[in-house]
């Protein structure tokens, strides 16, 4: 029994203890017994499930939990807080992660070289452990660290394959980060030296308290700490970084990156707009006009650049980028609906895009091919993934049945109830556009002919293995049945927004 | 009417923020302009430095010893945690400069270059 | 008035096709005749269960059915509802799919990949069907951009490069016409609060958003019902589909989009508000150029399929003016409208297939003395052609018959006059293909065989063919009485 005690009370922080032990444990069990790095990264998942399962009982039933580290409460100790939102970021992303991983111990085997593979599951979960961490952080410095060691894995896990484009793509990833996280750290330091606290809470009140002795300070603090995140989330214009990145990475790479990791920097960006921030600031200050504005012109521009691209992965990454605008998108309109629209999209395009990566890894997996113009005619050879990529695409339209056309709806419901309409035909058009690139590779893939140029191109095929197939699967049935039921995860998402707001 | 002097004074007064700045903007002056990436490497550093002298100078108290307690003796300390902060934030360079530098080696080992802009050329030209 | 009950037929009638067109997929793969048997079964049942409806509806009761809850604080349920207006669409759809059905077999008997159309074929009818059911514009929505989707299938399933290239324009144009659709449907919600087909004149206030959302609606729904200027993608698509599924996408798809601006009429907005704005001139003035435009460019077509295409945008053409018009007779005669032109153009494009597998000749230059060789399918031919161009006693010249006094009404007899030239244009391109075929100098100089298509081909052509003869000027008059009782719901009040 007191074991589950120990379970029951430590939750918070044993979920991400344990991703960080696992990972450290990795490269002694790599030289040990290489086959196992796999199986123990999966355990890792499966164990972070219980202790997410334990955190949503307790939050549901009890409300909003308040760690203290080691017993020391704030403002002394560091303090994690488990609410709705951080409920809603964990689920995400240990569920997609996890089939991100099942995904990915079949298909690493192929893109890395072996002697880096058991250290891969090293920075992975260390990743996840980082965002699980970003996810439930109260504490500014916090904040920091687990920045960086995101930053870091997630460079990592683009320049373990060490081609020459994963090579630099991963540098100009690494110090485009390390500006954004210096712009945070200075906004750290501003906010410290007016507040004198770094728990979100304490600086919030003593923020408020004198707001009005030293404005310029918040000012420049609100200013930097958007740009930082502005880079990490890869928003239009300091998006240049993203689509090297998560087209030359290993599939399983670019599917949580692209799926998760550009999304926790916009909740935590988000928990640090409401928590930290004194609202009267936000009247003198047009903050939400400007993310509104930057997020059309991501949106626009994200979809544009992506229909004149030829390869499948780099394609996929401008798209990231038009569907990171969606969720800001969802956070300048600063109403309940268009929130509750932009975070239902955090989990939507999770998903979707997770899943349109994994087939686009798949099918070079089984194929070889990555030009958008060779996939004539895969569907019929490849029908699984072409299915569950034909369901992503049809999911970032906007296809009613779809968890996308949800998420949407909610976004254009919102644009009506803030009066904005010119966001409403934005939304309106990158849909028509996302159909613009999207469709022509569904419509190759099934009805193309493949072209045979000596009458011997065919394309060779090889077997897609149940591990690879079995998480699309999972994630197109995911896709379906949250766009016909999505009052499951909206429950959580509701309330996540009262809370905020 | 601008007042030199007084302007003069106030800056001085705050020295470590006016170096701090300054050390920034050169340190990102560095990294967008130098196009050899250790160069840029180093910006980044120069950068960071500037970071943590900002954020440690907030934290000295005028009067202030170091903070540690000798038991009955009642002084004034300067803020211990900037400096820690600090200390874990300098950790963290020296690793994203360790990870820079290592994927720095491995451009080098693939391209034979250092530069930036060459690298940009041979990759449009093969490409 | 009749009450409201709760039925599951409507539900019934849209899900069981979906859920078939599994087994249908999964049946193939043992063998072709239980396909073809398994969908020629499904699309009767289907007919049976709409049919099912009638005794209740003819009451005058509402059939209403509430699946299950999609986002209830937005009070996004989907509902089904099925009135006189939806059971008469939801009859003529499921009663000439079967025929299509039917049709099918024999015809795709020498095509490819018939893996792929059967099961499209049946998921269109459970999708169309629950565009007609649906009981709020979000179920609406849902069903139509479904259909839209999934009938993409159908139009490129021969896989040339020209259907390829229809296929692509298609499927942007809908892909337009849907997304304006969802913008009409955020818009109402906005307004009004709710998009539940329950309430009539849910927009009666003026403003540039309801003016907005009108013309929302006019380009989502006119671009499904080919009105000008959207329907560009209409001369491409249905030629280059394959016979049946032609004779569905201008029989009936089409009208999905006359029956989402009925609703938009006159449950969205109702006829006082948009009389009083003059806003529906729009969409008469539109008729009249589509009317105009589809007759004008069928003449100078000579691809059979194509010019019948044409002839469809004329037509729905006809169903636009009269439900513009207002008056009671134009919207009998809009309705009764969808009925003939179901019958008459699915005749048409049935024997337009049953000639191209016989002779392979599209080109009508090329089709003289054919009535000879083909006696049954050109009668129909000549039937339902004499249909469309309004000869009494058949059920086209019912229809315009009821336009034209309805314009009469309406006190505007300019649309008589347009309604005669049209008809005559109808006359100029139909007569010659007739003449051609019966009198004409024999263009072939090969052997066909003497006899004619196979039965169940010359079953559906000729089921259609004696509807439109008997539907006409004639005392059992199903589809007609049904149009009236469906006429009298909306100008009643439309609930």
């Amino acid at each position: 029994m007191t074991f589950i005690n120990v379970i029951h009370a430590h939750s918070t922080v044993l979920l991400i203890v344990s991703f960080l032990l696992f990972s450290f444990l990795m490269p002694i069990l790599e030289r040990w017994k290489n086959s196992w790095c796999a199986t123990m990264a999966v355990a890792a998942h499966v164990l972070a499930f219980v202790f997410i399962g334990n955190l949503s009982w307790r939050v549901f039933t009890e409300g909003t939990i308040h760690y203290e580290l080691g017993g020391w409460s704030p403002p002394w100790g560091i303090e994690f807080v488990v609410d709705y939102l951080a409920l809603f970021m964990l689920i995400t992303i240990s569920t997609v992660s996890f089939l991100i991983l099942i995904f990915g111990t079949v298909d690493l085997t192929h893109e890395l070289k072996p002697k880096v593979l058991g250290l891969y599951y090293t920075l992975y979960l260390l990743l996840v452990g980082a965002m699980m961490g970003l996810a439930v952080t109260n504490d500014f410095f916090n904040m920091f660290v687990f920045m960086e060691i995101a930053a870091i894995s997630a460079c990592g896990i683009i320049s373990v394959k060490s081609d020459r484009e994963c090579v630099e793509a991963s540098f100009k990833y690494l110090m485009l980060s390390a500006v954004g996280t210096g712009c945070v750290l200075l906004s750290v330091a501003l906010l410290y030296m007016i507040g004198g606290h770094l728990n979100f809470a304490f600086a919030a009140v003593a923020i408020q308290d004198v707001a009005h002795i030293y404005p310029n300070n918040i000012l420049v603090a609100l200013a930097l700490f958007s740009v930082g995140f502005i880079v990490k989330a890869a928003l239009f214009p300091l998006h240049v970084w993203l689509p090297d990145a998560h087209s030359s990475a290993p599939s399983p790479s670019s599917a949580i990156l692209s799926g998760l990791v550009i999304k926790i920097y916009t909740v935590v960006y988000l928990k640090l707009l409401y928590k930290v921030f004194p609202i009267e600031l936000f009247d003198l200050l047009p903050v939400f006009d400007m993310i509104l504005i930057l997020s059309a012109l991501s949106i626009f521009f994200g979809s544009i650049f992506a229909i004149v691209q030829e390869d499948i992965k780099r394609m996929l990454a401008f798209s990231s980028i038009a569907q990171i605008g969606y969720v800001f998108l969802g956070i300048g309109l600063a109403n309940s609906t268009g929130l509750t629209g932009g975070l239902l999209h955090i989990f939507n395009h999770a998903m979707m895009k997770s899943m349109l990566f994994l087939s686009a890894g798949a099918i070079i997996y089984c194929t070889g091919i990555r030009k958008i113009d060779d996939l004539k005619g895969i569907g019929l050879k490849m029908p699984v993934v072409m299915g569950a990529f034909t369901i992503g695409a049809m999911a970032m339209v906007g296809i009613p049945t779809t968890n996308g056309f949800i998420s949407k709806l909610y976004l254009a419901l919102g644009t009506l109830d803030a009066n904005k309409h010119f966001y409403l035909a934005i939304i309106l058009i990158s849909s028509f556009l996302n159909c613009l690139y999207y469709f022509p590779i569904v419509i190759n893939a099934f009805f193309g002919e493949s072209e045979e140029e000596d009458g011997e191109e065919e394309i060779q095929v090889k077997k897609l293995p149940l591990r690879m197939s079995v998480p699309l699967i999972i994630l197109g049935a995911g896709c379906m049945i949250f766009g016909i039921f999505p009052k499951y995860i909206l429950v959580i998402i509701e309330r996540a927004v009262e809370m905020i707001l | 009417m601008i007042d030199f002097a007084d302007v003069a004074m106030r800056l001085f007064e705050n020295m470590y923020y006016l170096v701090s700045v300054i050390l920034f903007v050169i340190g990102f002056h560095t990294m967008l302009t130098h196009s050899n990436l250790i160069k840029k490497v180093i910006g980044m550093n120069i950068m960071d430095t500037a970071i943590f002298l900002f954020f440690v100078s907030t934290g000295y108290v005028q009067g202030g010893v170091a903070p540690i307690i000798e038991p009955g003796v009642e002084q004034a300390y300067i803020n211990p945690l900037p400096t820690a902060l600090i200390l874990t934030g300098i950790v963290v360079a020296v690793s994203v400069t360790a990870f820079a530098l290592s994927l720095v080696v491995k451009i080098y080992e693939h391209y034979g270059t250092l530069d930036a802009e060459e690298i940009m050329r041979i990759r449009s030209t093969e490409s | 008035m009749g009450e409201t009950t709760t039925s599951f037929l409507p539900v019934f009638v849209t899900l069981f096709p979906m859920l078939m067109t599994l087994v249908i997929y999964y049946v193939q793969k043992e063998s072709a005749k239980l396909r073809n048997k398994l969908s020629v079964i499904t699309s009767i049942i289907t007919f049976i269960a709409v049919a099912a409806m009638y005794p209740q509806i003819i009451r005058g009761d509402i059939l209403v059915f509430e699946l299950f809850e999609i986002i209830p604080e937005m009070g996004f349920v989907g509902t089904f509802r099925v009135d006189i207006l939806s059971f008469c669409l939801a009859l003529i759809s499921s009663f000439v799919w079967m025929l299509a059905t039917i049709y099918s077999i024999d015809y795709m008997s020498h095509e490819h990949a018939q893996n792929r159309y059967y099961p499209t074929l049946i998921f269109t009818l459970g999708a169309c069907l629950g565009i007609f059911v649906a009981g709020d514009f979000f179920t609406l929505f849902i069903f139509f951009e479904l259909m839209s989707v999934i009938s993409y299938v159908l139009v490129v399933h021969e896989e040339t490069e020209e259907a390829l290239k229809a296929g692509y324009k298609y499927i942007i144009m809908t892909i337009i016409g849907g997304l304006a659709l969802l913008l009409g449907v955020i818009n109402t919600f906005e307004l009004a609060g709710t998009v539940s087909l329950e309430h009539t004149g849910m927009i009666t206030t003026a403003s540039g958003l309801a003016f907005a959302t009108f013309i929302a609606y006019i380009i989502g729904f006119g671009m499904k019902a080919g009105m000008f200027p959207l329907h560009v993608w209409l001369p491409d698509a249905h030629p280059v589909a394959p016979a049946p599924a032609s004779a569905l996408l201008s029989g009936i798809m089409l009208k999905t989009g006359a029956y989402g601006l009925f609703r938009v009429f006159f449950n969205v907005f109702n006829v006082e508000f948009l009389q009083e704005t003059n806003w529906i001139f729009v969409v008469t003035v539109l008729a009249v150029i589509t009317i105009l435009l589809g007759s004008a460019v069928a003449i100078t077509q000579y691809d059979l399929k194509r010019r019948l295409a044409y002839s469809s945008i004329g037509q729905m053409g006809y169903v636009l003016l009269g439900m513009s018009l207002f008056t009671e007779a134009a919207i009998l005669g809009a309705i009764f409208h969808i009925f003939s032109h179901a019958f008459m153009k699915g005749c048409l494009f049935i024997c337009a297939g049953a000639i191209i597998v016989k002779t392979g000749k599209r080109d009508i230059r090329e089709l003289g003395g054919i009535g000879i060789k083909m006696p049954v399918t050109m009668i129909a031919f000549t039937t339902a052609s004499l249909a469309m161009i309004g000869i009494p006693p058949l059920n086209g010249f019912l229809s315009k018959w009821n336009l034209a006094l309805g314009a009469l009404d309406g006190g505007a007899p300019f649309y008589v006059v347009v309604l005669l030239i049209s008809s005559l244009m109808n006359g100029l391109y139909y007569l010659p293909i007739i003449i051609n075929a019966f009198f004409g100098e024999e263009v072939l100089h090969q052997e066909i065989k003497a006899d004619d298509v196979p039965f169940k081909m010359l079953l559906s052509i000729v089921v259609l063919a004696v509807c439109c003869l008997i539907f006409g000027v004639s005392p059992i008059n199903l589809p007609f009485d049904l149009s009236r009782m469906a006429t009298d719901l909306l100008i009643g009040g439309g609930i």
